[in-house]
C-alpha cells in the first residue's frame, strides 16, 4: 500500500498555495489591468507580493501585539516598545477555514480572521502574537475573543462602551484604555512614561500626516490616482513598519504632487467621483472597489475602518501629563468613531456628507457583509441622509466570495449610468 | 433605410429588438440562451433580420445588454439591463400614460427601478445572489409539480381554497416545502398560487426599497405568467402595466438607445 504524502515534497502546502493563489489574482489584476499606475505604487505592490504571495516573514520589534481593530490605540503599544499588527483578514480561503467557527451567516472579516489564526502558517506570516487585543465592538468580534483564545493565543477584551455620547461612556472608556495600558505593561516589562508616550504619539501623527497629505490629493478633479491604490496603502498600514510605510507614502505624496503639476489625469474627467463606505475592504477582498474603477468610476474617498477612519483623527493633549495624555488618548479613538456598533450614528451620516461635499462626488457606495447586521441595519437611515442632499447611493450587501460577480457588475455599471446621466443633464 | 438593433443576452433567454428610423419597432425575437451565449445570439439577430428583409449592413448601431453583453464584441456598444430597461419601459410605458416604477423579473435575479419623467434610472434594487423570487424559481416549483411555465396562470386562477403559504424564501428549501404539500395531499392549484404570492410579497418588498411611485410597470418573462400578475397586483394594491411583450422590453429599449446614440454620432 503506498500512502499520499500530505505535502509532496518540495511544493508549499495546499492551504498556502490557495490563499497565494487569490491574492496573485487580485494583485495581477490590481497591476496590470489599468493604466497610469503611480510609480511610488510599486513599493507596495512588492510588498504584497513579498507578504502574501511569496510567505516573506514580517520582523517586528519588542513584544508582538495583534489587534482585531482600529480601537486598539497603537500609541500605547509602541510606547512600550511593542509592534501593532492589525489581524483583519481579507482572504476568501480563510473565510472558507472560519466557517467552522462561526454561523454561516455571519461577517466574512470575522470569520477570515479566525480562519488565518487557526491555520498552521497563517499568511501574513507575522509570527505567534503575545498579546491580542480585542475590543469589544460587534457581537462576531465579541464571541470570537474566546475562540481565539481556545486556539492557544492570549487574548485581551479591551472593553468599549455601547453608546458614544454620553460623559458615562467617555469615563468608561478612558478607564479601559488605562487597564489596556497596565496589561500592556505586563505583557511588555516596559512602564508607560510621558517621553515614551509622546514619542509613540509623534510617531503615528506623522503617519497620520502623510496620510492626510494623500487623501487630500484625492480631491483634485479630474482624479490624480484610483482609489483601488489608495487601499493598498491603508493595507499595508496593517502590517508594514510604520517608518518604512511613511516614507513610502512620502514618496507617492510627492509624485501625486508632480502629477497635479504636470495636469496628470488617472481618470476621464467626468468618471462618476464615487465616495466608498461600509464594511471594510482589506486585500484581498477588494472586489468592490475593483469592479466600480473597472466600470469607469474612480473611488475618491472612503469612510471605512480599513482605510480613512484609521488615520483621520490626532490626538488632542490638554496637559502633557501622563494621566492626561492617556485620557486624550482615548478620546480620540472614541469621540470621532463612526463604527455603527453605537447606539446613535449622527457623526458618519455627517461625516459622509462632509466628505461627499469636499470631494465632489457624485455617488456612494455601500457596502455590507451579509452577516454585518450594523452596517446592514444602518444603511437606510445613511440612504436617506444623502438622498435629502441629492447624492444617490447603492446599497451592496455581498461577502468574501467571488460568485456574486456577475450581478454586482451590472449594478454597478447601472448605477455609474445613471450618474452619467444625471451629470449629462445637469450640464 | 437604416435600422437599430438592441440585444439582450439574459441568463435564460435571448431577445433581440429592431427598430428603424423614425424609432418604430420594426420585430422582436426571443430564443433560449443555452450554454453557448455568443453563437446563440449571432443566431438570434440573424433570424429577426432575415425575418425582415434587413441586411446587416443596414443595422447602423447595435448595443448589447444582459448578463452576456460583454461577450458580444460584434456591438457597437454595451450596456447594463437596468438602464435599457428604465428607456424601453419609459417608451412603452408612453402609451398607458407614463410609469415610474418598473418591476422587472428575470431568469436569476428580480429588480425594481424607479425613474424618473424623463426615463432616467433615480433609484434601483435587486436581489442578493439569491434565486429566490426569480424565474428560475418558477421553473423548479413547475418541474416539480409536473406542469409547463405556461399553465400556471390557469392553474393560479382554478385555485378553490386559500393559497398555500410557501414559507422559504430559498429555492431550494421552497422545493422541498412544495414537494412536502404535495405529499400532504394539497392540490396543484393552491400550491402554485402559493408559489406566485410568495413571490409577490418579495418583489413587493423589493419595489418598497426604492419608492412606488404613480404607475409600476411589469416585465420579463415571468410576467407572461397571467396568475403572478394577479398575485402581485394584490400585494401591491394596484394595477400594474404589463407591456404586450414583456421580454423584450430591455432589448428595446438597448435598440432605442442604440438610435440616439447613432444620430448623437452622426450631428
Amino acid at each position: 500500500m503506498t500512502t499520499i504524502p500530505i505535502h509532496p515534497a518540495g511544493k508549499p502546502a495546499y492551504n498556502l498555495s490557495r490563499q497565494a493563489r487569490e491574492a496573485e489574482i487580485v494583485l495581477d489584476h490590481i497591476t496590470d489591468d489599468f493604466d497610469g499606475n503611480p510609480a511610488a505604487m510599486q513599493y507596495f505592490y512588492d510588498l504584497f507580493r513579498r507578504v502574501y504571495i511569496q510567505g516573506e516573514a514580517l520582523a517586528h520589534e519588542g513584544k508582538l501585539i495583534g489587534t482585531t481593530c482600529i480601537q486598539a490605540p497603537d500609541e500605547l503599544i509602541y510606547a512600550m516598545g511593542g509592534t501593532p499588527v492589525r489581524l483583519c483578514n481579507g482572504s476568501y480561503h480563510y473565510d472558507q477555514i472560519g466557517a467552522d467557527f462561526m454561523p454561516a451567516k455571519s461577517c466574512s472579516l470575522v470569520k477570515a480572521t479566525l480562519g488565518m489564526l487557526h491555520a498552521d502558517n497563517p499568511i501574513p506570516r507575522i509570527g505567534k502574537p503575545d498579546l491580542i487585543v480585542n475590543p469589544t465592538t460587534c457581537d462576531q468580534k465579541k464571541k470570537a475573543s474566546a475562540m481565539i483564545e481556545d486556539m492557544g493565543y492570549a487574548v485581551y477584551d479591551l472593553e468599549m462602551p455601547n453608546v458614544k455620547d454620553s460623559e458615562e461612556a467617555r469615563l468608561y472608556w478612558q478607564r479601559s484604555v488605562r487597564q489596556f495600558a497596565q496589561k500592556l505593561r505586563q505583557v511588555t516589562g516596559r512602564k508607560l512614561t510621558k517621553k515614551n508616550l509622546k514619542a509613540a504619539m509623534a510617531r503615528t501623527s506623522r503617519a497620520q500626516a502623510a496620510f492626510r497629505t494623500l487623501h487630500n490629493f484625492r480631491k483634485a478633479s479630474p482624479a490624480l490616482m484610483l482609489g483601488k491604490d489608495v487601499f493598498l496603502v491603508t493595507n499595508a498600514f496593517f502590517f508594514d513598519d510604520i517608518e518604512r510605510w511613511i516614507a513610502a507614502v512620502e514618496k507617492l505624496n510627492a509624485e501625486l504632487a508632480q502629477r497635479q503639476a504636470d495636469g496628470y489625469q488617472a481618470a476621464q474627467r467626468r468618471a462618476p467621483r464615487i465616495l466608498f463606505t461600509g464594511s471594510p475592504p482589506v486585500f484581498p477582498n477588494l472586489k468592490l472597489p475593483l469592479l466600480i474603477e473597472e466600470a469607469g468610476g474612480v473611488v475618491v474617498a472612503d469612510e471605512t475602518c480599513s482605510a480613512n477612519r484609521m488615520l483621520y483623527d490626532m490626538t488632542a493633549v490638554d496637559e502633557w501629563l501622563l494621566h492626561d495624555m492617556v485620557d486624550g488618548l482615548a478620546d480620540k479613538y472614541l469621540k470621532p468613531c463612526t463604527c455603527p456598533i453605537f447606539t446613535r450614528n449622527d457623526d458618519r451620516r455627517r461625516r459622509l456628507l462632509e466628505l461627499a461635499a469636499s470631494f465632489g462626488v457624485d455617488g456612494v457606495v455601500y457596502q455590507a457583509f451579509a452577516g454585518c447586521q450594523v452596517y446592514e441595519m444602518e444603511q437606510k437611515s445613511v440612504a436617506a441622509a444623502l438622498n435629502a442632499k441629492g447624492i444617490a447611493m447603492l446599497y451592496i450587501e455581498t461577502d468574501y466570495s467571488p460568485d456574486d460577480h456577475g450581478q454586482l457588475t451590472t449594478r454597478i455599471e447601472a448605477f455609474l449610468e445613471s450618474i452619467k446621466t444625471r451629470k449629462r443633464k445637469r450640464a | 433605410m437604416n435600422y437599430f438593433a438592441g440585444l439582450d443576452i439574459g441568463s435564460t433567454a435571448i431577445k433581440v429588438a429592431l427598430i428603424n428610423d423614425e424609432g418604430e419597432i420594426v420585430g422582436v425575437h426571443v430564443t433560449d440562451s443555452g450554454s453557448l451565449f455568443h453563437k446563440n445570439a449571432k443566431e438570434a439577430l440573424r433570424v429577426l433580420l432575415e425575418r425582415h428583409g434587413v441586411a446587416r449592413e443596414q443595422v447602423k448601431y447595435l448595443i448589447a445588454t444582459g448578463y452576456g453583453r460583454k461577450l458580444f464584441k460584434e456591438a457597437d456598444d454595451s450596456i447594463s439591463e437596468i438602464t435599457a430597461n428604465a428607456i424601453g419601459a419609459h417608451e412603452v410605458g408612453k402609451a398607458f400614460g407614463g410609469v415610474r416604477t418598473i418591476i422587472n423579473i428575470g431568469g436569476q435575479d428580480s429588480k425594481a427601478i424607479e425613474i424618473d419623467a424623463t426615463g432616467s434610472v433615480s433609484n434601483f434594487a435587486m436581489n442578493d445572489k439569491c434565486a429566490a423570487g426569480t424565474g428560475r424559481f418558477l421553473d423548479v416549483a413547475a418541474r416539480n409539480l409536473d406542469l409547463d411555465l405556461e399553465e400556471l396562470g390557469d392553474y393560479h386562477f382554478n385555485s378553490k381554497g386559500a393559497p398555500l403559504t410557501i414559507n422559504s424564501t430559498c429555492t431550494v428549501f421552497a422545493e422541498s416545502e412544495i414537494i412536502g404539500l404535495l405529499a400532504n395531499g394539497h392540490g396543484k392549484e393552491e400550491i402554485v398560487a402559493g408559489i406566485h404570492y410568495s413571490i409577490a410579497k418579495r418583489t413587493v418588498r423589493l419595489t418598497k426599497r426604492v419608492g412606488i411611485e404613480n404607475r409600476v410597470y411589469f416585465d420579463g418573462g415571468p410576467a407572461l405568467n397571467k396568475g403572478l400578475v394577479a398575485a402581485i397586483q394584490d400585494e401591491l394594491q394596484r394595477e400594474l402595466v404589463v407591456p404586450e411583450h414583456p421580454q423584450t422590453t430591455t432589448a428595446f429599449g438597448a435598440a432605442i438607445l442604440a438610435r440616439s446614440e447613432f444620430l448623437a454620432e452622426a450631428a
